[in-house]
């Protein structure tokens, strides 16, 4: 049984507002981890970071059911994305009505038509395609293959972390990845080949 | 078998290149397509540049916290008092 005596009650507080205090440290530690998911999982700065507000705020206040010794990051990216779920940011089509993506080899293959073929010894892919190419590309991915993407490519979480997050079978994580993959280099293509 | 049915090797190197870079394939279906890869250049050359595209992508679409929002989100913990 917990104790009873007088001290028991301002050590038990005090025990738990250092705690929180150490939550909180952790989370903000990780503040600009967060941010850079957060920032290309919506469209705009300022969503990005009404978004992050709104989770840290979240997360300050459920701090007591974070699990200690596990991934503080995950948890803070999955209130996030439920949070960006919740706010109604999507708009587009559902995935099964998302025009099939091109294979793999379709971008270079793209390249190699304009003839901006790829130098065969080093690959310099940023001699070609420019940072708003790639940042416009990911936009125009619908948003169930780009939040696997951000998690997985950009957020280097573990296919197990990213199902997690959004609360989907790992094999629905590895399918979207290879689909939002494909659909990503077809915008590229259309962006930086299409516009030549 | 009807001739022309049997799978072009270039488009099968071409459906495992994800798998491939992600480390995702069986030791028997890896050790096929390194054979492929070190005897063909078109492939090889496509998945030189996929791994660098991935490179490419996770740097280029890396934005920076604006300096203000860290304060902002630290405003937001419990006051201790």
């Amino acid at each position: 049984m917990g104790e009873t005596t007088p001290e028991a009650e301002p050590r038990r507080l005090a025990e738990e507002a250092r705690d929180r205090v150490r939550f909180e440290e952790e989370a903000l530690d990780l503040a600009d981890q967060v941010y850079r998911v957060a920032r290309r999982l919506v469209s705009t700065r300022e969503e990005a970071e009404d978004l992050m507000q709104e989770t840290y705020a979240r997360a300050f206040r459920a701090w007591g059911s974070f699990q200690p010794g596990t991934n503080l990051r995950a948890w803070l990216l999955r209130i996030l994305t439920n949070l960006n779920i919740d706010r109604g940011r999507r708009h587009q089509r559902s995935p099964d009505l998302q025009p099939l993506e091109e294979g793999d080899y379709y971008l270079y293959n793209k390249l190699e038509e304009a003839g901006r073929e790829p130098n065969v010894e080093q690959e310099r892919v940023d001699e070609r395609l420019s940072q708003d190419d790639v940042v416009s590309a990911l936009s125009a991915v619908p948003h169930d293959f780009r939040d696997v993407i951000v998690l997985v490519d950009i957020g280097d979480f573990s296919y197990a972390d990213a199902a997690q997050i959004l609360e989907i079978p790992i094999g629905t994580v590895m399918s979207r990845l290879h689909r939002g993959r494909r659909i990503l280099k077809r915008e590229l293509a259309e962006q930086t080949v299409g516009s030549v | 078998m009807a001739i022309g049915s049997e799978i072009d090797p270039c488009e099968k190197c071409e459906e495992l290149l994800q798998s491939f870079l992600d480390r995702e394939l069986s030791d028997a279906e890896r050790a096929e397509a390194e054979v492929h890869l070190d005897s063909c250049s078109y492939c090889r050359k496509r998945y030189r540049f996929e791994e660098e595209l991935r490179r490419f992508v996770r740097q280029a679409a890396v934005e920076e916290m604006p300096p203000d929002l860290k304060q902002k989100l630290a405003d937001l913990r419990t006051p201790l008092f």
